[in-house]
C-alpha cells in the first residue's frame, strides 16, 4: 500500500516529491547524507534518516542502506527522484523483491529501455522511427557507398571503437562519400588500431524534442504534448520550453503517436519521457526513453495542468490515470530555466559554498521548486542545480519576457551562479525568434 | 537561518487510500552482513561478486563446488570417489553421528572434493577443501581422496591443483589423522618425479598438518589475499611464547615476504592465472620449439621495411657502426675505444636499462615467481617463466632499480642468500619441467651484512654454481651491466656467457681491487686497466662467448637495437642447444668450466 513515501533522492526534487505526498495525505521520509543534514528535504519531510557519509556512492546510491531505512522507518513505497537510482533496474528490482512499491516502471522495463540496442530494435519493430544507420561493421567505401545511399544523405561515418570525434566523418553528398570513409577510417587505424567501421543517416542541427508519457497498470497510455530541450551545454540541459515552436498541430500530434507507440512497446507503466531529434525538414528520430521523472517536467505540468508526481504516485498505486488523450489541451507557454551553483566565466566550474543572502521572485505565473534557503551551505559533492525558475503566460513572447524579468529578480549571495548568463540567451535574438538547435550554446562561444 | 524544527509536519495518519494491501518484507537471505565490515550487502551481489564483500573487498570462504564453478569450464567438472564409506579407526565416540549430521547439514560427503575440470580448455585435476565440513580437517578420507587423486593424476599425466583450507589434522581419528600427511606428500613426491606440475592455492585458512603437506609442496605456490596461513594457530603461538603477535602474521602477504609463496592472486584473475600457468606447463613438442625458433631468425621483412621505412634504415646502419667499433675493441685497434674506466662508469649508469626491461622487451606473458621457500623474498633477483617465441622459458634477472625508492627495494641489485636460492629454485623448477634458463646478470656483488652472514652468503653461491653445473637444461647468461665476482657468477655457470659491449665482469670492484693491492681504492681507474675486465678482454681471454653492441647513448629509449640483436641470438642460442642431450648439455658445460 501507499501510506508512507520514502523519497530516495535530495535538493529540489526531494521537496517537490514532499509537497505532493503532503497534499494527498501522505507521510513522508527523507534520507540524506552525512552532509545534508540541514537540507531542505531533510528538515521538511515528517521523518528523516540518514543513511550514509557525503559521498553518493556511499548514500544515495547505497541501495541496501536506502532499502534498510525504508522497512525501519514502516514506509511502503519510495520515490527515487531523477538521478540517483532513479533509473536503476537493479535497485527497482530489489523493491520489487522486498514488496516495496517504486514508484517508476517495473524493474525489466528499465532494464530493456537502459540496453541502447535492446531499446533500438523494439522502436524499429514498433515502427518508430530510429536514426537510419548500418546494421553490419563495413571495412570498405564501395561497399559502404551502396548502404550511405540507402540510408540517405548526409551521412556520418563512425569507427566502431570510436570517441572523441576521433574516426569520424561527415559526408554531405555521395561524391564526398569515399573520401570521407577513406579518412575516417585512416584516423580509426591509427587511433584505435582497428578499421570497423558504421555508417549512420547524420541529423544536421536537430531539436532536442521530447514528449512526456504517462502509462497506467491497465493499458492505458497518454502522451502530455512536447518539450523543448534544445538549450544544453555538454548534453546538460539548460532551458527547456512547452510547447516547441518548432511544431505544427500535424507534427505535434504524429510525434505524439509515435510516442505512444513506443511507450506501449515498450509496456511502459508510469510517467516516462520519449527523446526525439527533430530534422529541419520535420523528420524525427527516437533518441532513448528515460524510465523517470525529469527535471523539467514543471513546463509540462503547467501547459497541461497535470500534477506529474501526485499521477505517478496514483499509478503505482494501481489507479487508472486521471485523464484520457482527448482531456489534455495545451495551454499558453512554459518556460524553465535552471539556476546552477556554476561560473559561466570559468567554464562552468561548480561552486559550492554558503549562501549568505537570496531573494527569488514571485508573483503570477512565476514558479519556483528550490532547495536553498539564506544560510543554506551548498555541499560539493552533488550537482550543482540549486533551483528551477518556471514562468507560464499566454504565448512565447509573453513567456520570454516574464522570465526576463524574473531572472532579474533573483539575487543569491556568497556563490556564483549562472543567472546572468540565463539572462543573456533569453535576450539572444536567435533565441527569441526561436531559431535554436542543440547547438545554441556550442556556437554562442 | 536554522531551521530546525521550523517546518509543520504532516498531522497524524496518512489519510489518503491507498488501493494495494502489501507490506514490505525483506525476503530471508536478500541481505547479508560482511562479517569482516559489517556492512549490509546483497547476497545476490556477493554470489555474483566471487564472493567478495562489494564493501570492503574482504574475501568470504567459498564452498567447494562454487570455488569449482569459478575455476572449470562450464560443464566439465568430473568427480572422482564422491561416495566414501565412514570410517572411525578409533571407535570415537559420537564421531559418526557428528559427520552423519554434517553429510546432511552440507550435502558434502566429506570435507574434500576430488575430480577433473577443464580450465580454459587445458585439463587438471583438482581437489578442493570445504571448510564447512570439520573446518576441513584431515582425516582418513581426505588423505585418502587426496592420494587417489594424485596417483590418477601421475597415471594420466595430468597437473594437480589443490584449494587448500583446513584446520589441520581430525582429532577423532588420532594417530591414523597423522598418517594422511605422510600419505598425500609421498603420493605428490611420485607425481612430482614423473615430471607432473602441482599447483597449490592457499586459502583462508590453512593451517596444521595440511599447511605441513600438500599445501606446501606445490611447485608454485598461489595464495587469496589476505589468507591465514600458517604450521600453529595464531592463538596457540601467542599463548605459548606469551607475546602478541604482530600485524598481519601469518597473512598471505606475510608469506610471500618470507619467501613461501609464489604470487598472490585475486579470486576474479585466478582462473586466468591458472590457466596460463597450465598452457606453459603443457609438455613441449621440440617439432615446434625448432619451428619457433626458426621464425625468430628470419629477417626477410627488413628488406620491404627498408624501402618504406627510412628510419629504420637509419637504425640498423648505427647498429653496423656500433658493430664494427665492438670488434675495433675486441681487437685493440680502435684509435677512439673507450678506457676500461670508462665503460666501468658507463656500465654503472644510472639510466642504463635495467634487468626487469629486458625481461618485458624480450619475453611475453611474464608471470613472477616469488620466494626461495626458506627465509624470504629477496627482490634484488626478479624470477618466474614467460615466453620467448611462444616457447615457454625460465627467466631470471638481477634488478636494479630505476628510482631511488626502486633502488633501496631491490637493495641495488645486490642479492642476499635468499635472492641465490630462490634464483636456484627456479632453475631447478625449470629443469623439471624441461625449460631453457635465461639469466640477466647485473649487480654490484652479493650483499655484503650482517643478516646475508648469518644467513648463509657464501654457502648459498656455492650451491648455485654446484647445482648449475649439472643443470640438465641449456642456461644462457647475459652480463648486461655489472659482473660483480662470486656475486654474479652465481647466475653465471651457463652454457653460454654474453655480455653486452660496455658490460663489466671481474673479481671485484676496481674500487676493492685497488684498496687490497694497492691499499688505495682511489686508483680505481688504474685497477680497470689492469683487471681485465671489460667485454672486449674477456672474449679474447675465453671467459664469454658473445659481445653485443651498444648504441653511443645507451638507455632504455635506445634499447631497441639492443634487443634485436638479442632476440636473433638468444633465438639461434635455444635452437642449437635445445638440439643437445642432457648429456651433451652438462658435459659441454663442465668442459667449458675446466678449460678455464
Amino acid at each position: 500500500m501507499i501510506g508512507k513515501v520514502l523519497i530516495a533522492n535530495r535538493g529540489e526534487i526531494a521537496v517537490r516529491i514532499i509537497r505532493a505526498c503532503r497534499e494527498m495525505g501522505i507521510e513522508t521520509v527523507a534520507v540524506y547524507s552525512e552532509a545534508d543534514r540541514d537540507a531542505l528535504h531533510t528538515q521538511l519531510a515528517d521523518e528523516a534518516v540518514c543513511i550514509g557519509p557525503a559521498p553518493s556512492s556511499e548514500s544515495y546510491l547505497n541501495m541496501q542502506n536506502i532499502i534498510s531505512a525504508t522497512v525501519i522507518s514502516g514506509a511502503d513505497a519510495i520515490h527515487p527522484g531523477f538521478g540517483f537510482l532513479s533509473e536503476n533496474s537493479r535497485f527497482a528490482e530489489l523493491c520489487e523483491q522486498c514488496n516495496i512499491t517504486f514508484i517508476g516502471p517495473k524493474s525489466q522495463v528499465i532494464q530493456s529501455l537502459g540496453n541502447k540496442s535492446e531499446a533500438r530494435n523494439t522502436m524499429i519493430n514498433a515502427g518508430v522511427p530510429v536514426i537510419p544507420g548500418s546494421k553490419d561493421p563495413i571495412y570498405d567505401a564501395e561497399e559502404g557507398a551502396k548502404i550511405a545511399d540507402e540510408i540517405g544523405y548526409p551521412v556520418i561515418v563512425k569507427a566502431a571503437l570510436g570517441g572523441g570525434g576521433k574516426g569520424m566523418r561527415v559526408a554531405q553528398t555521395p561524391e564526398e562519400f569515399v573520401n570521407s570513409f577513406n579518412t575516417a577510417q585512416k584516423e580509426a587505424q591509427m587511433a584505435f588500431g582497428d578499421n570497423t567501421m558504421y555508417i549512420e543517416h547524420f541529423v544536421q542541427h536537430p531539436r532536442h524534442i521530447e514528449f512526456q508519457i504517462l502509462a497506467d497498470e491497465h493499458g492505458n497510455v497518454i502522451h502530455l504534448g512536447e518539450r523543448d530541450c534544445s538549450i544544453q551545454r555538454n548534453h546538460q540541459k539548460m532551458i527547456e520550453e512547452s510547447p516547441s515552436i518548432a511544431l505544427t498541430p500535424e507534427l505535434r500530434e504524429k510525434m505524439g503517436e509515435a510516442a505512444v507507440k513506443a511507450a506501449k512497446a515498450a509496456h511502459y507503466t508510469n510517467a516516462g519521457t520519449i527523446e526525439f531529434l527533430l530534422e529541419k525538414n520535420n523528420n524525427f528520430y527516437f533518441m532513448e526513453m528515460n524510465t523517470r521523472i525529469q527535471v523539467e517536467h514543471p513546463v509540462t505540468e503547467w501547459v497541461t495542468g497535470i500534477d506529474l508526481i501526485k499521477e505517478q504516485i496514483r499509478i503505482a498505486d494501481g489507479r487508472p490515470l486521471s485523464y484520457k488523450q482527448e482531456d489534455v489541451h495545451i495551454t499558453g507557454h512554459a518556460i524553465e530555466c535552471r539556476i546552477n551553483a556554476e561560473n559561466p566565466a570559468k567554464n562552468f566550474r561548480p561552486s559550492p559554498g554558503t549562501i549568505t543572502d537570496m531573494y527569488l521572485p514571485g508573483g503570477k505565473g512565476v514558479r519556483i521548486d528550490a532547495a536553498i534557503y539564506s544560510g543554506y551551505t551548498v555541499p560539493p559533492y552533488y550537482d550543482s542545480m540549486l533551483a528551477k525558475l518556471i514562468v507560464h503566460a499566454k504565448n512565447r513572447n509573453e513567456a520570454i519576457r516574464k522570465m526576463r524579468s524574473a531572472l532579474g529578480e533573483v539575487i543569491i549571495e556568497g556563490i556564483d551562479t549562472n543567472v546572468d548568463y540565463q539572462y543573456e540567451i533569453l535576450n539572444h535574438p536567435d533565441f527569441i525568434s526561436g531559431n535554436i538547435d542543440i547547438e545554441f550554446i556550442e556556437n554562442l562561444g | 537561518m536554522n531551521l530546525k524544527d521550523m517546518f509543520k509536519k504532516t498531522s497524524g495518519r496518512s489519510h489518503y487510500i491507498s488501493l494495494r494491501n502489501s507490506r514490505p518484507e525483506v525476503p530471508t537471505g536478500l541481505l547479508r552482513k560482511c562479517n569482516k565490515c559489517g556492512a549490509a550487502i546483497i547476497a545476490e551481489d556477493v554470489k555474483k561478486g566471487y564472493y567478495i564483500c562489494p564493501k570492503c573487498h574482504g574475501y568470504f570462504r567459498v564452498h567447494a563446488y562454487r570455488r569449482i564453478e569459478m575455476i572449470a569450464d562450464e560443464g566439465s567438472f568430473e568427480e572422482w570417489n564422491k561416495e566414501m564409506d565412514f570410517v572411525n579407526p578409533l571407535d570415537f565416540k559420537g564421531y559418526e553421528e557428528k559427520i552423519r549430521q554434517l553429510k546432511e547439514r552440507t550435502n558434502l560427503n566429506e570435507a574434500v572434493v576430488t575430480g577433473k575440470v577443464l580450465i580454459n580448455g587445458n585439463p587438471a585435476v583438482v581437489g578442493v577443501c570445504d571448510g564447512r565440513f570439520m573446518m576441513s580437517s584431515m582425516g582418513w578420507i581426505v588423505g585418502e581422496k587426496i592420494a587417489r587423486a594424485v596417483e590418477r593424476a601421475t597415471e594420466e599425466k595430468l597437473p594437480v591443483i589443490i584449494f587448500t583450507c583446513s584446520g589441520g589434522a581430525r582429532m577423532q581419528e588420532g594417530i591414523v589423522s597423522l598418517m594422511q600427511m605422510a600419505k598425500t606428500s609421498a603420493a605428490l613426491k611420485k607425481h612430482s618425479d614423473a615430471g607432473q606440475l602441482h599447483v597449490s592455492v592457499l586459502t583462508d585458512p590453512t593451517t596444521g598438518g595440511v599447511t605441513a603437506s600438500f599445501a606446501m609442496l606445490g611447485d608454485i605456490i598461489l595464495a587469496e589475499p589476505k589468507a591465514l596461513v600458517g604450521f600453529a594457530g595464531p592463538r596457540v603461538i601467542e599463548q605459548t611464547i606469551g607475546q602478541k603477535l604482530p600485524k598481519g602474521f601469518q597473512r598471505s602477504e606475510f608469506l610471500l615476504d618470507h619467501g613461501f609463496v609464489d604470487r598472490i592472486v585475486e579470486r576474479e584473475e585466478l582462473k586466468d592465472v591458472l590457466s596460463q600457468i597450465l598452457e606453459m606447463h603443457h609438455p613441449a613438442d621440440a617439432a615446434a620449439v625448432k619451428a619457433a625458433l626458426k621464425k625468430g631468425e628470419k629477417d626477410s621483412d627488413r628488406d620491404a621495411e627498408r624501402q618504406e621505412n627510412p628510419e629504420a634504415v637509419a637504425s640498423e646502419i648505427s647498429d653496423d657502426i656500433a658493430k664494427e667499433q665492438s670488434e675495433a675493441v675486441h681487437n685493440g685497434q680502435a684509435e677512439n675505444a673507450l678506457s676500461a674506466w670508462e665503460r666501468v662508469q658507463i656500465s654503472r649508469k644510472k639510466d642504463r636499462p635495467v634487468g626487469t626491461d629486458y625481461i618485458d622487451a624480450l619475453f611475453t606473458d611474464f608471470m613472477e615467481f616469488h620466494g626461495d621457500r626458506y627465509f624470504k623474498d629477496d627482490h634484488a633477483i626478479v624470477g618466474g617463466i614467460a615466453y620467448f617465441h611462444g616457447i615457454p622459458v625460465t627467466v631470471i634477472a638481477q634488478a636494479k632499480g630505476k628510482t631511488t625508492k626502486e633502488n633501496l627495494d631491490r637493495n641495488f641489485s645486490m642479492p642476499s642468500p635468499d635472492g641465490y636460492r630462490k634464483a636456484l629454485r627456479l632453475m631447478k623448477q625449470a629443469e623439471k619441467f624441461g625449460r631453457p634458463v635465461i639469466c640477466f646478470v647485473d649487480t654490484p656483488g652479493a650483499f655484503c651484512g650482517l643478516e646475508a652472514e648469518e644467513r648463509g652468503q657464501g654457502e648459498a653461491i656455492a650451491r648455485n654454481l654446484f647445482e648449475l653445473s649439472g643443470l640438465k637444461v641449456p642456461v644462457l647468461s647475459v652480463v648486461i651491466g655489472e659482473g660483480g665476482s662470486g656475486g654474479a657468477l652465481a647466475m653465471a655457470v651457463a652454457d653460454e656467457v654474453w655480455m653486452l659491449e660496455n658490460a663489466i665482469y671481474s673479481v671485484l670492484s676496481p674500487e676493492g681491487f685497488a684498496s687490497i693491492l694497492w691499499k688505495d681504492s682511489k686508483r680505481a681507474s688504474e685497477a680497470a686497466e689492469v683487471m681485465k675486465l671489460t667485454a672486449g678482454d674477456l672474449k679474447r681471454l675465453g671467459i664469454i662467448e658473445q659481445v653485443i653492441a651498444e648504441p653511443d647513448e645507451f638507455s632504455d629509449a635506445t634499447m631497441g637495437t639492443v634487443c634485436e640483436e638479442l632476440d636473433g641470438r638468444i633465438a639461434a642460442f635455444l635452437q642449437e642447444y635445445t638440439g643437445y642431450s642432457e648429456e651433451e648439455l652438462t658435459k659441454n658445460r663442465y668442459d667449458r668450466f675446466r678449460r678455464m
